[in-house]
């Protein structure tokens, strides 16, 4: 790994020492994600049959639609402003499906914004319990606040604040970290331009001190779901390894497509029970990478 | 809250809004139900629990609340097929002749809900212009692309 440590050939590199051989150009569909808060999948996806929408079911998701036809905006029409579906790419879906926040419980997602996760784990929640949003951009948060009303959500409190040391003032049963990350190539056609290593690592140790505060804001027994859209290690794999060895933790197995996470890191052997952790390479499923994994807590 | 009272008032609405629940956060309010519970901390929340809508001008409706107030009998109503829909949330006001049915009876000066298939796109005031009687466009769920445009 010596050399300038940014730039395709230098991520693709490593992707292949990871064993994964990807051409740098996959792409993934639009999606989107019914609203149960608002509409049945069934009843949504007659009415934008009859405006000329298609949509095909994603399997491995629970209201998840690939869009395969369409000659307009679906971020601009009636159903959409009427916040009967929003716009989610697949694999982001999978994170909250996977957590599975239910009626009654105390969560928390703790970097909300744009909110679509948000929206999502009310939805699971069927708007009934307490529901928790935090994030660090009050500009970012105006957009959470919109697809909070336009979704219908009525359980969820939101705050302002960096949720690595904000005070809520209580403890929750479920928390979602789908933590700041270096994102990849699939969905920002310049990432290869503007990506370094030295992002990598940093952002790496903010989501260590994310996942820390996590366990703090965790009752025992608690669920925490900790996810990025990033294919580097360094911020998957690794940062989980780090919090299984730093904290009272132990990994669940997470269902949904994709391989488990990767036991050797450029060489260096893993816990094992890393396994259990899902990663989505661009290529698997139809979607964007993502990395999700299930820490329930001692 | 005196804001909101005048737009229930105007719609005809019979909606109570139970005040010991309301929470004001700047310009705007919030319903707090048995849930999400009252906030154990205040400072630095920014919304909390059921939208209702903000002082302005006049008072903006909040999704949330034009949904609930579309459930209620009494309010006033108009139901329009999608192309005026669409016209509405894209702010332009609704001819008579659009107006597939009215719920309330139309009457000029009223102030009626916009509902197509059901749903409530916002609403409007019913009022003579240039000769012609149409429901003029105060607020819409378009709203939500204005705000969408001007956060990202």
């Amino acid at each position: 790994m010596m050399g300038l440590s940014r730039g395709r050939e230098f991520f693709l590199g490593r992707y292949r020492m990871l064993g994964r051989d990807l051409t740098g150009d996959e792409s993934t569909p639009q999606a989107i994600r019914v609203n149960p808060l608002k509409i049945r999948d069934a009843e949504l996806l007659e009415i934008m049959s009859s405006v000329g929408v298609g949509l095909e079911k994603l399997p491995f998701l629970d209201h998840g639609y690939r869009v395969t036809s369409s000659g307009f905006s679906l971020g601009s029409t009636i159903e959409y402003l009427l916040g009967l579906y929003s716009l989610q790419e697949a694999a982001s879906q999978l994170p909250v499906q996977a957590l599975q926040p239910g009626p009654g419980d105390a969560a928390l997602d703790m970097c909300s914004a744009p909110g679509g996760k948000t929206t999502q784990m009310a939805a699971y929640m069927g708007n009934r319990g307490s529901l928790y949003a935090v994030d660090s951009s009050r500009e970012r948060l105006y957009a959470v606040e919109n697809n909070l009303e336009r979704c219908g959500v009525t359980n969820c409190l939101v705050y302002h604040g960096d949720a690595a040391e904000i005070e809520l003032g209580r403890v929750f049963q479920k928390i979602l970290l789908d933590a700041p990350c270096s994102g990849n190539y699939v969905t920002d056609p310049l990432w290869f331009d503007k990506r370094t290593m030295r992002d990598v690592e940093a952002n790496a140790e903010r989501q260590r001190r994310l996942m820390s505060r996590a366990m703090e804001l965790l009752e025992p027994g608690g669920k925490l779901l900790y996810s990025t859209c990033s294919l580097e290690p360094e911020e998957n794999e690794l940062n989980v390894q780090w919090l299984l060895e730093n904290h009272d933790a132990e990994l669940c197995p997470v269902e949904s497509p994709g391989l488990p996470g990767l036991t050797d890191v450029f060489g260096v052997e893993l816990d094992p029970s890393l396994s259990r952790c899902m990663r989505l390479w661009p290529d698997d499923a139809g979607a964007q990478g993502f990395f999700v994994a299930k820490v329930v807590k001692g | 809250m005196r804001l909101l009272r005048r737009l229930l008032r105007e719609l005809n609405s019979g909606y109570k809004v139970d005040e010991s629940k309301v929470i004001r956060i700047n310009d705007q309010y919030f319903a707090l139900d048995a849930e999400p519970g009252s906030p154990p901390e205040r400072k630095s929340l920014v919304y909390a629990g059921t939208y209702l809508g903000r002082d302005r001008r006049v008072f903006e409706p909040s999704a949330i609340l034009l949904g609930l107030l579309s459930k209620e009998q009494e309010a006033r109503k108009v139901n329009v097929n999608r192309e005026t829909a669409w016209l509405f949330v894209c702010g332009r006001d609704i001819f008579q002749e659009n107006i597939l049915s009215v719920e309330g009876g139309l009457s000029l000066g009223s102030y009626y809900l916009v509902i197509f298939d059901g749903w409530c796109l916002g609403y409007g005031r019913y009022e003579t212009v240039w000769n012609s009687k149409m429901i003029r466009n105060y607020y819409n769920i378009g709203d939500f692309l204005h705000r969408e445009g001007s956060t990202t």
